[in-house]
């Protein structure tokens, strides 16, 4: 039972950021791998604002203020400019990934090689039907959860929610019928930089000790997550994150615990090969 | 003096690893379109394997330190080769990525993630390959007759590296340049198209993941042969970005180029910062070698996506007196010069005698397509018959394309039947149907934009001797007579539809126009039995289509059987009989135009849909 | 191919070996007593006829990129006191910073590099586990003695003539942790080892220590240095009830699962022994963060390589390393080196090649290399010495001389490598170290 909780934390963070990442994909049609570059300059932009006397709690707006800010330029002086060209799609992966170094290792280069924690305390140890779990792991269990709540209720019932998700299920017909997808693009890289931001900065409280180059495999558990429920697919996001989180932590419980992110891998790699559409997508999506 | 020696064999000896490994990943990236962002483990695997074959079995070598699998103690050149077939062979489990059906940037993270999952278990399970401490002093070739650490082996090393190096970049040139090559090209360009024109893309993919694997082990073995070790810190994912940048700086698509990539990126780079003295925090030269990699890499594509080498242009006809124009669609142009009426398209297309009876060719049973529980197509069950042009209407939405393309193989059906001259072909993968004879066109712009004219007309030719891995291999001698005849015989279409001068101008730089007739050559050259052509005549001038109509009239008279969807109900008019009517997935009627139009529901779903 | 070295997960250096990685006990008292460097600027500049070159090959940036500085302050303090003592046979040192990146792969161009723009070698120091695979094959080609500062068990089954280690192997390091166990009287222990392979190399002979003294392991954790997170690890740990956890994990992953456990097992630490790698400024500023200062100190020791502070050849090696301040980048505290390892053996191996090449009238390896070991070893009637200038003086009147330098006298075995004292290191609250009791001399099998 405590791998379970284990697995919710991971599950926790991880849902954050793979909705954000895959609304990202729904709306541009770009794998964005400079996303965990973007989650980390967050943590540290949050860490400085600690570090300068905000409490932590205090400082997750800063974190998500710049998820938000870098997410959207990232987008709309990088990305879209390229896709105008109209490129193979692998061209803008590559440029992502030539991003994501630059936004490391520029980070790297500024605050050093070495590794940093937020000034803040885990709270009391708490025990939950067989699960350990800290104040400050529940709290970020509840932003999470309100996090997803409020992503639902986005996309039901707003004009704006429904504006997103014509965009990316045809942006030609969305933008045939009067929607202005360049304006709900832009909207959705905000929203979506600001669930990075978010999840840049409860992941970095969650692990208690980060450094410029922490988030640099996270990319391998989103896009996990993000294939697990159909790339594009923001509920699918949810579901695979589920999955994944529970899924590493309860395999390192019982197999052992270098091998976790084995299965993670393995779902991916299965994924891709049967069904890259996801569990629950369809292959118009593709 | 030899100790500049030493310095300079080493360079040389990097140098030539580098190349070589830039030379692989661009057969593999810049020519057949493939991104393997797991490049680095075919490197590393050849490296292990060279190892662990030319170590003594582990218990009983150096005291036993390391543990490891194999240590056959075999002597030189077998470790070499070893570890060329291991890079080969670790390119099979992949071959269930780079099928037709997975986007080729979902392809490249699945390799993505390949690389970082294979370095994390050889890291952590240590009976492997020494998990993370690696395998150490792993004997130099002849080391035991041939002192490694001399200069003159040294430059013997690095001169056999560099041979090597040459002799690989005259094998890959000697694929690439072939018609083989042309069709990596096509498929890398556009591979749902190459698909349709009969090219096998899993085929070829995994050739050249095979080939570029065996290549690269090659370049690992070299290296650790020359280092003594190989350890998983050395095969990070990233390395691979390292090589990506040194080809797209050097130029994708051209050997010269990745040469050059390698030199300028891995070697030069890296070699200068070795100059820049240590800075106060010790990480910054690191961390910004990163951030100019990454820097490199966006640049680039921004200003020169082409690199400092861009790719060839092949010039294969020399016809073409004078410069082309400027893409043009002044359909008056093209029809004074095109001579559509003089072409014989039965000899052109080596049709055979004619021989029209009429006969269904191409049925379908209880066709349906349904995505995500949305019906698209619903039970259709059409017959085309031999030597007719079959016309196929019917408003937006109505199925049209998504019936052409479950016929071509595009899409799988969900359900029903597809059989062509009564042979069942639902099962049949879209290249084998092609190469049987059913080929389509698309709807959307489908030409290879970085193959000139020529080289799209050319590369849709069956049955080319040339058109194959091995047949590549054998050489110009080989395929050359015949490809100089299949040249001329494209020429000849080029001619009639007037585009002599286009012929040696990149695809993806003429007009939409252009584009659309250079796809119809394309697919004539296919040589089909039956045509599906997904509106053919978007955005051709009605004159033109026309003249396109007659000889599409005249080409089925010659035997050919044409499937034809349309808008334009004039062009319906002049020459398709019979006329199939979808609506909402479903075959709504079917008959010449004139019945058609006496049916009421059929104006009526015109007319409301 | 890996030229670039880095922090980044899976980029890094083969081997992130920080060998004696001993940073740091601040006797700040002691040095603002120490003040400048009195007598050496009125000795009269001898005269040199030509010039010798130490080479530092060493990591000087990318993850280990603290290594290198501690190896150059030895470099720059041994060759101020042998060129105040009128240089070897007559010639002036100098030292060269050769920059391997940390990276195995990367050192073989950088140390041909080194032979390329150097007519004038005569010792290379550093060589870390980082880069010792690669380079000491290239070294000993060349006959160029090294002394290196690698952990790694290769070397204590190969034989190369031209090299020598005045560290323990990894092996001795575990000796001792298990002892320092032994003598809190500790019974279960938890091993919780970072997946690196510098730190993997304890395990092993940690396993058969434990077994030896009667100990029992009841938890054996191999940490994902690049993990985020060790939960399941923690959990195991805590929940195997161990009296102490023997680790060594570097970078974040050290405090991330310290941090775990002590969440984990309500908010107590259990005790620590960690491997001398562990005693680090940044590690320690990162875990009394995270779970506070006196829980973390008051539960921490680890094992480490003693320095004679008393004896006769620690004052001239402070005076010159403290004189070292400003000349070297990348040093926090010059203070903090002087139980520095690197420092400490590397100014003493220095020492005792300049003897061994005045003793044999040659700077040439394949000349001087065998008297290494006899001026190591000394023999009956030997006179003993301390410094580069009272050795020579010895030569000069015709004694044979043993090398007692500020890491005690060093006894050699067929592979060349030197064993140490140990002892049992704590940290001080304000992160400097203290020992709290020797723990002798420590082979691969046990401490005497």
């Amino acid at each position: 039972m405590s791998s379970f909780g284990f697995g919710l934390m991971t599950a926790a963070v991880l849902a954050i950021a793979t909705v954000g990442f895959t609304m990202q994909f729904a709306v541009t049609n770009v794998l964005n791998l400079a996303y965990g570059s973007i989650m980390i300059n967050s943590a540290f932009v949050a860490y400085y604002a600690n570090a300068h006397g905000v409490t932590a709690w205090a400082s997750l707006p800063f974190g998500v203020a710049t998820g938000a800010a870098a997410s959207w330029a990232l987008n709309r002086f990088v990305f879209t400019p390229f896709q105008r060209r109209n490129p193979a799609p692998i061209t803008v992966v590559i440029v992502a990934l030539g991003v994501d170094l630059i936004g490391t290792f520029g980070l790297q280069a500024i605050v050093g090689g070495s590794y940093v924690s937020y000034h803040q305390s885990q709270g009391h140890e708490y025990h939950i039907v067989g699960m350990f779990l800290s104040g400050l792991q529940l709290i970020i269990l509840a932003i999470c959860a309100v996090v997803l709540v409020t992503i639902h209720w986005l996309l039901r019932y707003t004009r704006l929610g429904k504006a997103m998700r014509a965009t990316s299920a045809n942006p030609n017909l969305a933008r045939n019928s009067g929607v202005k997808t360049q304006f709900i693009i832009s909207t959705t890289w905000l929203i979506s930089g600001a669930l990075c931001g978010l999840a840049g900065v409860v992941f970095a409280m969650n692990t208690g000790v980060f450094e410029a180059t922490s988030a640099q495999l996270y990319i391998v558990l989103l896009l996990a997550a993000m294939f697990l429920g159909g790339p594009g697919e923001p509920y699918g996001a949810m579901f695979g994150a589920l999955v994944i989180g529970l899924s590493t932590e309860i395999s390192a419980a019982y197999v052992n615990p270098q091998y976790k992110e084995v299965i993670a891998f393995v779902a991916l790699l299965g994924m891709l090969t049967f069904r890259p559409y996801g569990i629950f997508g369809s292959e118009k999506t593709l | 003096m030899s100790a500049y020696a030493f310095y300079f064999a080493t360079i040389l000896i990097y140098a030539a690893v580098d190349a070589m490994a830039c030379l692989a990943l661009n057969v593999e990236f810049g020519f057949a379109g493939i991104s393997n962002f797991g490049f680095i483990i075919f490197q590393s695997a050849g490296a292990y394997a060279a190892a662990v074959l030319s170590m003594p079995r582990a218990a009983t070598s150096n005291g036993g330190f390391q543990s490891y699998i194999l240590g056959w103690s075999l002597p030189w050149p077998l470790p070499w080769i070893g570890a060329a077939v291991v890079g080969g062979l670790l390119a099979l489990p992949f071959v269930f990525l780079v099928g037709k059906r997975l986007r080729g940037d979902f392809a490249a993270v699945g390799l993505l993630v390949s690389a970082v999952l294979l370095n994390v278990l050889v890291k952590d399970f240590v009976p492997f390959l020494n998990g993370a401490a690696g395998i150490s002093i792993v004997p130099a070739p002849f080391q035991s007759i041939w002192n490694p650490q001399g200069v003159a082996y040294q430059f013997a090393y690095g001169g056999v590296a560099i041979v090597l190096t040459i002799l690989v970049y005259f094998l890959l040139r000697r694929i690439t340049e072939s018609p083989y090559g042309r069709s990596l090209r096509a498929m890398r360009d556009n591979d749902i198209v190459a698909d349709s024109l009969g090219k096998n893309l899993r085929l070829n993919r995994t050739s050249m993941l095979v080939l570029g694997g065996a290549v690269a082990g090659l370049s690992g073995a070299i290296l650790v042969g020359f280092i003594s070790l190989w350890a998983p810190g050395a095969w990070g994912y990233a390395e691979t970005i390292v090589f990506f940048a040194a080809i797209i700086v050097g130029g994708a698509g051209n050997h010269k180029g990745a040469i050059l990539g390698a030199i300028l990126v891995p070697v030069g780079f890296e070699e200068a910062t070795r100059y820049i003295p240590p800075l106060a925090n010790p990480t910054l030269v690191p961390s910004l070698q990163w951030v100019a990699i990454g820097l490199l890499i966006v640049l680039f594509l921004w200003f020169r996506p082409d690199g400092i080498l861009p790719e060839r242009r092949r010039i294969l006809s020399r016809k073409p007196t004078a410069p082309p124009l400027p893409p043009s669609d002044d359909p008056d142009a093209l029809i004074q010069i095109g001579n559509l009426e003089g072409l014989d398209f039965g000899h052109l297309l080596r049709l055979g005698e004619p021989t029209n009876d009429h006969r269904v060719i191409l049925s379908t049973q209880g066709l349906s397509k349904s995505f995500n529980g949305v019906t698209v197509v619903e039970d259709v069950s059409i017959e085309i018959r031999q030597g007719r042009v079959t016309g196929m209407i019917g408003p937006n939405g109505a199925g049209k394309s998504t019936t052409l393309a479950m016929l071509a193989g595009t899409l799988p059906s969900s359900a029903g039947r597809i059989f062509l001259e009564g042979e069942d072909i639902t099962a049949m993968s879209s290249h084998k149907r092609a190469q049987a004879g059913l080929v389509r066109t698309f709807q959307l712009a489908s030409e290879f934009k970085k193959l000139t004219v020529m080289e799209n007309l050319v590369s849709a030719i069956p049955n080319q001797s040339g058109d194959s891995f091995w047949g590549s291999l054998r050489g110009r001698r080989h395929w050359g007579s015949e490809d100089k005849a299949n040249i001329e015989r494209a020429e000849e279409v080029l001619e009639g539809f007037g585009l002599t001068q286009y012929a040696n101008a990149y695809a993806g730089g003429l007009s939409g126009g252009q584009r659309r007739l250079v796809e119809i050559m394309r697919s004539l050259l296919a040589e089909p039995k039956v045509l599906l052509l997904d509106e053919p005549m978007a955005g051709v001038h009605p004159n033109l289509a026309h003249k396109i109509g007659d000889q599409l009239t005249r080409l089925s008279e010659g035997g050919m059987t044409i499937l034809m969807v349309e808008h334009e109900l004039a062009i319906m008019d002049a020459f398709c009989d019979p006329v199939i009517v979808l609506a909402e997935g479903r075959v709504l009627a079917e008959g010449t135009m004139a019945e058609l139009r006496q049916m009421p529901e059929v104006v009526e779903a015109y007319l409301v849909g | 191919m890996d030229r670039i070295s880095t922090t980044w997960p899976g980029v890094t250096a083969a081997s992130r070996m920080r060998r004696r990685v001993t940073l740091l006990i601040a006797l700040l008292a002691i040095i603002t007593a120490t003040v400048g460097l009195p007598g050496t600027k009125a000795l009269a500049a001898p005269k040199f006829h030509g010039s010798l070159t130490i080479a530092a090959v060493a990591p000087f940036t990318g993850a280990d990129a603290v290594l290198g500085p501690k190896y150059q302050t030895a470099c720059l303090a041994a060759s101020q006191a042998i060129n105040l003592s009128g240089g070897i046979l007559g010639k002036q040192v100098n030292c060269k910073v050769v920059d391997t990146r940390g990276d195995p792969a990367d050192a073989v161009p950088a140390v041909r590099q080194m032979y390329a723009t150097t007519s004038n070698l005569a010792l290379v120091i550093g060589c870390t586990s980082d880069e010792a695979s690669t380079v000491v094959p290239v070294l000993d080609a060349h006959k160029t003695v090294s002394f290196c500062m690698t952990g790694e068990s290769e070397f204590d089954a190969i034989h190369f003539p031209y090299f020598f280690r005045l560290v323990p192997p990894d092996a001795a390091d575990s000796v001792a942790m298990v002892k320092i166990a032994k003598n809190k009287g500790y019974k279960n222990i938890a091993l919780a080892f970072g997946n690196d392979a510098g730190s993997q190399t304890f395990v092993q002979p940690a396993l058969n220590a434990i077994k030896a003294n009667g100990m029992t392991v009841v938890s054996n954790q191999t940490l994902d240095i690049n993990a985020t997170t060790f939960n399941t690890e923690a959990q195991a740990i805590v929940a195997s009830h161990p009296d102490a956890i023997m680790m060594e994990a570097l970078g974040a992953a050290g405090v991330a699962i310290l941090q775990e456990v002590y969440q984990l097992n309500n908010n107590k630490m259990i005790p620590v022994i960690g491997t001398s790698a562990m005693i680090d400024p940044v590690f320690f500023s990162g875990i009394t963060t995270a779970i506070g200062t006196q829980n973390f100190i008051k539960s921490f020791d680890a094992d480490n390589g003693t320095v004679n502070f008393s004896g006769p050849a620690y004052p001239l090696y402070k005076k010159l390393v403290l004189a070292q301040a400003g000349k070297v980048k990348g040093v926090p505290s010059f203070p903090g080196l002087l139980t520095a390892n690197g420092t400490v053996h590397l100014y003493d191996g220095i020492n005792l090649a300049a003897l061994a090449m005045v003793m044999s009238h040659s700077t040439v390896g394949s000349k001087y290399r065998a008297d290494i070991l006899k001026i190591a070893k000394g023999g009956p009637g030997a006179t003993v010495v301390s410094t580069f200038a009272a050795g020579v003086r010895a030569l000069k009147a015709g004694k044979t001389i043993q090398y007692f330098g500020v890491g005690g006298k060093y006894q050699f075995d067929k592979f060349q490598t030197a064993y140490g004292l140990f002892e049992d290191d704590q940290f001080n609250a304000d992160g400097t170290t203290f020992s709290a009791g020797s723990l002798g001399l420590c082979t691969l099998v046990s401490c005497k």
